[in-house]
């Protein structure tokens, strides 16, 4: 795929390495000369020095023919224009904003930016992941927004030893309305449909779609509240 | 123009958000202004009516502490288009403030935020069509 990252600092660094090595293709736009002179200096001739929010720069990034734009810079102002330039005038057709401010997702979200990742929300959902046995993952929100403004997301719970649902199969459970499983992970990191899935042991991974006020209700289902 | 009596939250007190402010006050409006420069507030001087805040004008729970669910209006006027734009379409979109004005300097991104719903003032448009006026006068 072609992706523009807006913005070379730490995170837009890092994931431009990844997303080269991953074999896309990548340009990167970065308004502050020395972090480009850096970047230019690890990537090369990629690396436009200038500022990602106007139209022209963007176009000349290539933004017309571009299928992902990932606005990674530490302002949420910045990405947020970003990504509302890049698909006003260029019609991108999926827009990422990092977005420091969590107040700022349901915003940016109504705003027309297609992925809002919290910088803020992914550090506490690791935090909790050390500090509790069994607690709910955020995998990924999901694009389409409910009358409500909420989206569903993607998410991923270990089932701990004790759990109701440890020796029983998927198609055993019964799960909270509007909730979906998607896969069991064993413990062994093999992948398993639900039809022929065996019965869940601990520290099974499951994955599941869920919109967001059935998540204490799915984790509570599936670890039986530990 | 409608007269006074209004309360109105400003962001940011450079020299146009200043003039802005003194006009409101001027013709009876209540007025908190933002700005994250405390020098910046040189530029007006203490009154009843003006409240001025060192404070991020884009930040929700900073505007919820400077009674924007109560305001008539909201003027993001900072040097920043990427400031403006989020701070007035959090205004706009988050708090629903009837009547919101949002700074937009680049003639491109002027239009696209008209086109977004935003109401916006360029003072550079502004500028060169009066120059160019007065070029040919």
């Amino acid at each position: 795929m072609f992706i523009i990252v807006v913005g070379s600092g730490k995170i837009g660094y890092y994931l431009t390495r990844e997303l080269l090595a991953a074999g896309h293709e990548v340009v990167v736009v970065e308004r502050d000369s020395g972090r480009a002179d850096a970047a230019r200096d690890e990537f090369g001739g990629i690396v436009i020095s200038s500022d990602g929010t106007e139209p022209t720069v963007l176009g000349e990034a290539g933004a017309k023919r571009c299928d992902i734009l990932i606005a990674s810079t530490g302002a949420d102002a910045v990405n947020l224009m970003a990504c509302q330039v890049s698909k006003w005038s260029y019609q991108v057709p999926r827009t990422v904003a990092v977005v420091t401010d969590p107040a700022n997702v349901p915003l940016f979200k109504s705003l027309g930016v297609d992925v809002t990742i919290s910088t803020t929300e992914l550090i506490l959902a690791t935090m909790e992941e050390g500090l509790t046995g069994g607690p709910l993952v955020h995998v990924l929100q999901l694009h389409g927004i409910s009358p409500s403004g909420a989206s569903a997301g993607i998410v991923c719970v270990r089932i701990p030893p004790g759990s109701p649902v440890v020796g029983h199969t998927p198609s055993e459970l019964t799960l909270p309305p509007g909730t979906v499983l998607a896969a069991v992970v064993s413990r062994e990191g093999e992948v398993r449909a639900l039809a022929d899935c065996p019965p869940i042991e601990a520290n099974d991974e499951i994955v599941a779609i869920t919109p967001p006020d059935r998540e204490g209700a799915l984790w509570q289902a599936l670890t039986g509240g530990a | 123009m409608a007269s006074g009596g209004k309360k109105v939250l400003i962001v940011g007190c450079g020299r146009l958000g200043a003039m802005v402010t003194k006009a409101l006050l001027d013709r009876g409006d209540e007025v908190v202004i933002l700005d994250l420069d405390a020098e910046n507030f040189r530029r007006l001087t203490e009154q009843p009516g003006l409240t001025m805040v060192l404070g991020d004008g884009t930040s929700h729970d900073e505007l919820r502490r400077d009674g924007i669910e109560s305001v008539d209006s909201f003027a993001a006027l900072t040097g920043q288009d990427t400031t403006n734009a989020l701070a007035a379409q959090t205004a706009q979109v988050t708090f629903k403030v009837p009547h919101v004005v949002c700074r937009v300097n680049d003639p491109i991104r002027q239009k696209m935020y008209e086109e977004l719903g935003l109401r916006t003032v360029s003072p550079s448009k502004i500028m060169t069509d009066l120059v160019t006026q007065a070029l040919d006068a």
